[in-house]
């Protein structure tokens, strides 16, 4: 009996941490065009910030940029910011162009197509998306007394992200294709005295799955 | 010397007095981009009256207490002298319309905030932080005649998990709206129909 407990404490942490980290990922890519790009070449990764109770987070847009830009074969990637600021006001949520037939109308501009040209900015690729909490189920109570302190309960949540990408050629004023990734995942925070968070990375393999498919898209085809 | 430090004591009293009464103050800080866009040939005065100088926003809570205190006019003028020599040939500042008579500028510029509303998660439920703020511009000629006069409104909004703070999270919704009210502004100036009129006429 002893024995059998024994297995069952030491199984359950393994139990929790390998659910921890079942985040199921899945990419769906749909190319329209050719593409390549030269090594003098850069990509600017844009966040799209029109919708009114969510935006595409900056965090993302920075991972999935610093993802592209990893590797032996890493692209040339524009800061976003830095990008939105010296383009100001043409890249903002509300001027910002929705098409690639808007973004021929913009390079009219010499000011914007001077900048494009400078930055050496061969592709945009605007990114849509955000990660939502669901299912949030059990609750963690805490106590703390003289002779101590220490928290007892059991929380469970899901993690659902959900991003599209879309890739314009600056060179044809083109949409050359869009990727989307959807990554699910569930996180759980067993506390006994102490909480121990087993948290699903789901944020972090969607941003890792589509800059790896982002940047394999770019590079050839 | 005398004027300023009644201007300072006109921002700073209001601001110790709801500090006192448990309002958290909030001045609007950050840093806006320079427009890359064509100078318009006009040479400009700008007056910042002070109303829109000294501007100040309270939010209320749902029981009638003073919840926050935004001062953000500061950021105004800050946003302004960014965004206006980049628009225009020449920009001088100028007290008032008054002072602007005989200067040999085109036109004079007044930039003035007519509404301000903020929205938080905790009243809307929703997760984000919101600003919406509504300008009355006007442009008159040197000798303070009309020449436009236009609204315009601004929004921005900073989602929750962002920040720590309440406050940050106010000030980065606002600074967004501010960087909103430049590209619109820069934007849509030259194309208000009076102002289009005028310079077509030049």
């Amino acid at each position: 009996m002893k024995h059998a407990g024994g297995v069952t404490g030491k199984l359950l942490p393994l139990v929790l941490m390998l659910c921890a980290g079942c985040t199921s990922t899945t990419v769906d890519e749909f190319r329209q065009g050719e593409t390549g790009i030269a090594s003098h070449e850069t990509v600017v990764i844009l966040g799209r910030r029109q919708a009114s109770a969510r935006e595409t987070s900056g965090d993302f847009v920075e991972c999935v940029g610093d993802r592209i830009a990893q590797g032996a074969n890493g692209l040339s990637v524009v800061p976003e910011q830095e990008f939105l600021d010296a383009m100001f006001p043409w890249f903002e949520p509300r001027t910002a162009p929705m098409r690639p037939e808007h973004l021929a109308r913009l390079m009219v501009e010499e000011q914007v197509a001077f900048t494009m040209r400078d930055f050496g900015v061969r592709y945009i690729i605007w990114l849509d998306g955000y990660t939502e909490r669901l299912n949030q189920v059990g609750s963690i109570s805490c106590t703390v007394a003289p002779g101590g302190a220490g928290c007892f309960g059991y929380g469970s949540w899901e993690d659902d992200a959900s991003f599209n990408a879309e890739i314009w050629d600056v060179e044809s004023y083109n949409g050359v294709g869009q990727i989307s990734t959807d990554a699910t995942g569930q996180s759980f925070m067993p506390a006994i005295v102490i909480p121990i968070p087993l948290i699903a990375r789901v944020e972090a393999n969607a941003c890792q799955r589509l800059g790896d498919q982002l940047k394999s898209f770019v590079l050839g085809g | 010397m005398k004027s300023s430090a009644l201007s300072i004591c006109r921002i700073l009293l209001p601001a110790l007095l709801l500090s006192a009464c448990g309002a958290s103050s909030v001045v609007i800080s950050g840093s806006f981009p320079t427009p890359n866009i064509g100078r318009l040939p006009i040479s400009l005065a700008v007056v910042y009256d002070d109303n829109l100088q000294d501007f100040t926003y309270t939010e209320y809570s749902e029981t009638g207490q003073e919840e926050y205190y935004i001062q953000s006019g500061q950021s105004h003028v800050q946003l302004f002298n960014a965004v206006l020599p980049a628009m225009f040939d020449d920009v001088t500042f100028v007290d008032n319309v008054e002072a602007a008579a005989g200067s040999g500028v085109d036109a004079v510029f007044v930039p003035n905030i007519e509404e301000f509303q903020l929205a938080l998660p905790a009243k809307t439920r929703l997760d984000v932080y919101e600003v919406w703020i509504k300008y009355n511009m006007r442009l008159l000629t040197a000798e303070g005649d009309y020449l436009a006069d236009w609204e315009l409104t601004s929004y921005g909004k900073t989602p929750t998990e962002t920040f720590l703070t309440t406050e940050s999270a106010i000030n980065d919704a606002a600074v967004v709206a501010l960087r909103d009210l430049a590209s619109t502004f820069a934007l849509s100036f030259a194309r208000v129909p009076e102002i289009s009129a005028w310079l077509a006429n030049r």
